[in-house]
């Protein structure tokens, strides 16, 4: 019997046993687990138009004179690149891939909270992404400011203001964080050095983390994969070539629909936004952070106490201690919901009454807070919609949690009747003769 | 007879694991105290400004449009109007003042009257809530008095008929008030700085 022989890299590197490990990896096939891929891919979009960008801007808020103007030299960079040939269409992708990895992973964070998919043995993760999700947000709000506009300055002003107002260390933190009194010539070159060196590093190495705990772990399954294969065993198709050629697939349909997106609708407009000046323009802060936005619109000027020598007015309890908390619970989920034995398939919505009234009231939640950023344009009193952050996700909770039991109620029946055992034993040689046969 | 050979289990006193853990931790520990120490030293440029304190006999100067830097004279502003303004060559954004031009039998307590000559009266135009600056609105708005100061951040309101008290929205503290006078060229001069903390309040002090 001849041996084939094996080839040059194979030779010196033995990657047979890496192959066999990593590259037999099975992926469950169900669209819902491509939110992380979407991420991940926005991110490699976001580091290929990033570094693009850096060849070309200057982080400086030094008045330089450009064009008969005087404007901030990173304003100026920043026309510059627009004016290149492919310039602003590179920022505008840069921009919409931004948006686009925060979507995708809020999408990804809501698939694994609502399917259950956080508990043990995957809490690690559910912590792991609670952090790069937070980054992701920091990562987006650093690169507001670099442009320098009108909005930039303002909106880091904003977030100046917040980290101030912060009882006892405020100060302290703000002078270290923004380099200065915001607006400071020191403030461009740090959050340069946060948006293209620290947050993605931190990226990085957390999405390293990520992904090994989950090559480990083995994603969940889909509830009716259950009883098909031998328990630890996953029902899928293998890394490759099967799920790479997918990935590629989605990985080129992103960079043509952002494409599409960037030259279709024009997104951050420097130009219009003009340079930062003694006024403010009225705006608004992006999707993600409206419900923090509509959250300092609705706290009044009279909910301020003092404590140890310090006063606790509204911006703090807007801008800091609520969305604090708020996001230490989503942090904690996987601490409130338990599990005693390793959990293996995702379950669906009406299978868990309460978590699923609690995800949707907290979504109505975040949606009247975000609300609540637009009274003016709604013409809407704000106490309206005081009174409604309170009673809308109760009632779309409690709507959710009747709607989950009828859905029970329905679905008890005949699942008991259909579930049969199958053969796994066949299912699982049948897989593994499928990935092996080429 | 040596003394460890003396104790029961003759294990030294440290096995090497334990002094390595010690070492590995000592080590560890002044690594991130050096760089804690590099980090805090960390300076951002400054750029020079000199003293930009408000003062006494400060003139008042446009701080926008077309006669952005002249300086506010008793007829600039029409009754009913208010314009931004900044002290002359003291132009840092917390220096930034909003002027009005109210009728004198208008303004009631607790506006500091004897700051206001003639109906002129100067509020610091960053909002108090997260410091962005306010505008004068002239739209009537819900729960507001016309003439009203509107933040167009978090929507917060003020009466500036009334010392800039807040009258809407969640701006913890009126917008201090600036000493005001008008010189013999009919020049609208500072007559000292703000007393009360101008924009957010810092560390809650």
């Amino acid at each position: 019997m001849e041996t084939k022989k094996p080839g040059w890299l194979e030779e010196r590197l033995g990657l047979s046993g890496f192959r066999e490990k990593f590259l037999q990896k099975a992926f469950p096939v169900h669209p819902s687990f491509f939110l992380g891929e979407i991420a991940l891919f926005s991110f490699v979009i976001l580091v290929i138009t990033g570094i693009y960008l850096a060849f070309s801007y200057e982080p400086s808020a030094q008045i330089v004179s450009g064009d008969g103007q005087s404007l901030p030299a990173a304003y100026h960079s920043v026309i510059g690149i627009d004016k290149q040939p492919f310039g602003l269409i590179v920022r505008q992708v840069h921009h919409w891939s931004a948006h686009l990895m925060i979507a995708a992973v809020l999408l990804h964070l809501l698939r694994v909270f609502f399917t259950g998919a956080f508990r043990k043995p995957r809490e690690i993760n559910w912590f792991v992404g609670c952090l790069l999700l937070f980054l992701t947000i920091f990562a987006a709000f650093s690169g507001y400011l670099l442009p320098y506009d009108a909005f930039s300055v303002t909106a880091t002003g904003i977030g100046y203001g917040m980290v101030v107002s912060i009882p006892w260390i405020g100060p302290m933190l703000a002078n270290f964080v923004f380099a200065g009194k915001f607006p400071v010539l020191g403030t461009i070159p740090r959050f340069y050095g946060y948006h293209v060196m620290l947050i993605p590093l931190l990226l990085l190495g957390l999405m390293a983390l990520h992904l090994i705990v989950m090559i480990k772990q083995k994603h969940t399954e889909p509830g009716y994969n259950r009883g098909k294969v031998a328990p630890g065993q996953l029902l899928g198709i293998p890394l490759w070539p099967q799920q790479a050629t997918l990935m590629l697939e989605l990985f080129l349909l992103m960079t043509a629909g952002l494409l599409l997106l960037a030259s279709a609708f024009p997104v951050h407009p420097v130009e219009l936004y003009g340079t930062p000046g003694p006024q403010t323009p009225s705006v608004k802060p992006d999707w993600y952070l409206l419900w923090v936005y509509g959250l300092l619109k609705l706290i009044p000027g009279w909910m301020e106490g003092e404590l140890w020598g310090a006063m606790i007015n509204p911006e703090v309890i807007g801008g800091v201690i609520l969305p604090g908390l708020i996001i230490l619970i989503i942090f904690l989920v996987p601490v409130f919901a338990r599990a005693k034995s390793p959990q293996h398939y995702m379950e669906p919505l009406s299978q868990r009454p309460v978590r699923t009234a609690m995800g949707i009231g907290a979504l109505a939640f975040f949606l009247t807070l975000s609300a609540a950023g637009y009274e003016d344009t709604l013409g809407i009193s704000i106490n309206v919609f005081r009174l409604a952050a309170f009673a809308v996700p109760i009632l779309v909770g409690l709507g959710a949690y009747l709607s989950a039991r009828l859905v029970q109620g329905l679905m008890m029946k005949p699942r008991e009747q259909t579930h049969k055992p199958t053969d796994s034993q066949t299912l699982e040689a049948q897989l593994r003769q499928r990935s092996s046969g080429r | 007879m040596s003394p460890e050979q003396e104790r029961p289990d003759s294990t030294p006193r440290m096995g090497r694991r334990t002094l390595m853990r010690w070492f590995l931790g000592i080590g560890a520990m002044s690594s991130v105290a050096a760089l804690a120490s590099v980090l805090g030293t960390v300076k951002p440029p400054q750029a020079e400004q000199g003293d930009q304190e408000i003062k006494s006999g400060d003139l008042l100067t446009f701080a926008l449009g077309t006669n952005k830097g002249d300086t506010i004279e008793r007829s600039s502003i029409l009754p009913g109007q208010a314009a931004l303004a900044f002290p002359k060559s003291k132009e840092i954004q917390d220096n930034l003042i909003m002027v009005f031009h109210l009728n004198t039998g208008d303004l009631i307590p607790p506006t500091r009257l004897d700051w206001a000559p003639e109906g002129f009266v100067a509020y610091s135009a960053i909002c108090t809530h997260l410091g962005c600056t306010v505008n004068f609105s002239h739209d009537p708005m819900e729960g507001a008095p016309y003439p009203h100061i509107h933040c167009p951040c978090h929507a917060g309101l003020y009466n500036p008929q009334a010392g800039a008290k807040v009258v809407g929205g969640p701006p913890p503290r009126p917008l201090p008030q600036l000493p005001l006078t008008i010189n013999a060229k009919g020049e609208l001069v500072a007559d000292g700085p703000f007393e009360e903390p101008v924009g957010v309040l810092q560390g809650g002090r």
